[in-house]
């Protein structure tokens, strides 16, 4: 491959046009990189693209930046930068829409957040309800072993929290309609997949 | 008013204390209060879009919807995270006829479907507006004098409908009144809205050691005694990770971490089995001593 080639392929509008079509991707159209929302992001400092950049690569095409940013990673749902845009794109909704996307093209071992995110839906669904205890031991057993250590360094953490109850490690309530609410995922995905 | 509780996964584990302490002051307040959502589910959390998105999340949400609708009472919630996902999936069921009809059809699914007819109203909105501050300071034995407290409303809390709901998206202050209703002082706490960091405790933990960190620091700061907050992920993480915070950052904190309901309980003297101070991290025996809690 020559090297206008390369550069060729890293702005792609073919991916911009991809990203645009995931759940909530269109409103990144609308951004004009006023850049409120990177002053007002409490995560940008640990963010490989802050919102703004973040939305300008998807826009530009830029596939290599925006597949390995971990910007949507570390977006913590505050709603803060949701509720100043004014473009008024739900910024947090778009996150949730790249975190989906990247899951799927990357698998749930690209990030810990995915991972983690998937081990608390397979808990949440299979029980109704959430066993943090559980979610946190079966989280880190498919993370490995180099996740397993940083977990140790938690244990200050953890210790007085099951000292305190507040880490119960008997399991929680589960829901008597699992079936229900099963039933009314697998439609609800299946009417997200028709949706876009 | 009659409501109906939606408790959150939190209420069994991290924030037993808010759900033990919640059903002592609506006792006491003589709230209408009618037990849980049947057989009510998880919300979805913050996590749950990330895995399946939006949409089917909000699916999920809907179920509690449906049911409480089916007991035919508004819903009340204490929690923050659930709060955001069941208030904004009720509010875009109102205004949005097209995610109205999509999640009838997952509903249907199961068997039900959701009219729309409910309020989702959290815990300050209702104890403010509904319950109002002179009944609070009318059920108040023991006042809070001379508590210095830091009301941490947490982000979801006033953010979860996107536009300004029973307080300001920025810069609430309804927590501040209702502290002052009890007899304590709220001091200025300019982070009152801004983000602990959220679930990201095993992800990103150098993330909840930074924003956790400025909000102990800004608590400190302006002279709190406690922390005081509705969210049960914010008083994990200002209560449980406070001890490694401060040795990260070479300070001591002493900032007990109270849910508001927990505090309420002190100035209304309840029994201690109610106040479930046993659950905290950081001991709020000693500053709270003066005002006639014992361990
Ligand atoms: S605040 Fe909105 S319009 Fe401005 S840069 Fe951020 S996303 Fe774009
Ligand atoms: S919602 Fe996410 S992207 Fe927006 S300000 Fe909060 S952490 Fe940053």
């Amino acid at each position: 491959m020559t090297a206008a080639n390369k550069q060729a392929s890293r702005y792609d509008p073919a991916f911009a046009n991809e990203l645009y079509t995931i759940e909530n991707g269109h409103y990144i159209k609308q951004c004009m990189q006023c850049g409120l929302c990177v002053v007002t992001c409490p995560a940008r400092h640990l963010m490989d693209l802050p919102p703004r950049r973040y939305f300008k690569a998807i826009q530009a095409g830029d596939q290599e930046q925006v597949l390995k940013a971990n910007t949507p990673w570390l977006c913590t749902s505050c709603n803060l930068c949701t509720v100043r845009c004014p473009r008024g794109i739900p910024i947090i909704d778009v996150m949730h829409g790249m975190k989906l996307y990247l899951a799927q093209k990357q698998g749930v071992k690209s990030a810990p957040g995915a991972l983690f995110s998937k081990t608390f839906f397979d808990v949440m669904l299979k029980r109704g309800r959430q066993w943090e205890a559980w979610l946190t031991q079966m989280y880190f057993l498919k993370a490995g072993p180099a996740a397993m250590k940083e977990a140790f360094k938690m244990m200050d953490v953890a210790r007085p929290m099951v000292l305190k109850k507040r880490l119960p490690l008997a399991p929680a309530k589960t829901i008597k309609n699992k079936g229900q609410l099963k039933k009314i995922y697998e439609k609800a995905a299946a009417l997200a997949r028709e949706g876009h | 008013m009659a409501y109906i509780f939606y408790p959150g996964c939190a209420s069994e584990a991290t924030g037993k204390a808010s759900f033990i302490s919640f059903e002592a002051v609506v006792k006491a307040l003589g709230m209408d209060v009618h037990g849980e959502i049947p057989d009510w589910n998880c919300c979805g959390a913050t996590l749950v879009a990330n895995a399946i998105g939006d949409f089917a999340q909000q699916a999920i949400a809907a179920r509690n919807l449906a049911l409480a609708e089916k007991a035919g009472k508004d819903i009340v919630v204490a929690c923050s995270s659930c709060y955001l996902n069941l208030a904004w999936t009720n509010e875009k069921m109102k205004i949005d006829s097209k995610f109205n009809s999509q999640i009838n059809e997952a509903l249907a699914a199961g068997g039900l479907s959701y009219g729309a007819s409910l309020q989702v109203r959290h815990l300050i909105d209702v104890l403010i507006n509904e319950v109002g501050l002179d009944k609070i300071r009318e059920r108040t034995i023991k006042p809070l004098e001379g508590l210095k407290v830091a009301c941490y409303s947490g982000c979801q809390t006033v953010r979860a409908i996107r536009r300004p709901d029973f307080d300001d998206v920025e810069y609430p202050v309804m927590l501040d009144r209702l502290v002052e209703a009890l007899g304590a002082t709220p001091v200025p706490f300019p982070l009152a809205a801004r983000c602990c960091g959220g679930s990201q405790q095993f992800t990103n933990p150098e993330l909840i050691y930074d924003l956790t960190g400025k909000v102990l620091d800004c608590a400190a700061e302006n002279g709190a005694d406690v922390i005081v907050t509705p969210c049960p992920m914010c008083a994990l993480n200002t209560d449980a990770f406070q001890e490694k915070i401060a040795k990260l950052n070479k300070k001591k904190y002493d900032m007990p971490v109270l849910f508001v309901t927990q505090l309420m309980g002190v100035a209304f003297d309840l029994k201690p089995k109610d106040l479930a101070l046993q659950y905290n991290i950081v001991s709020p025996y000693k500053k709270l001593a003066k005002y006639g809690v014992k361990k």
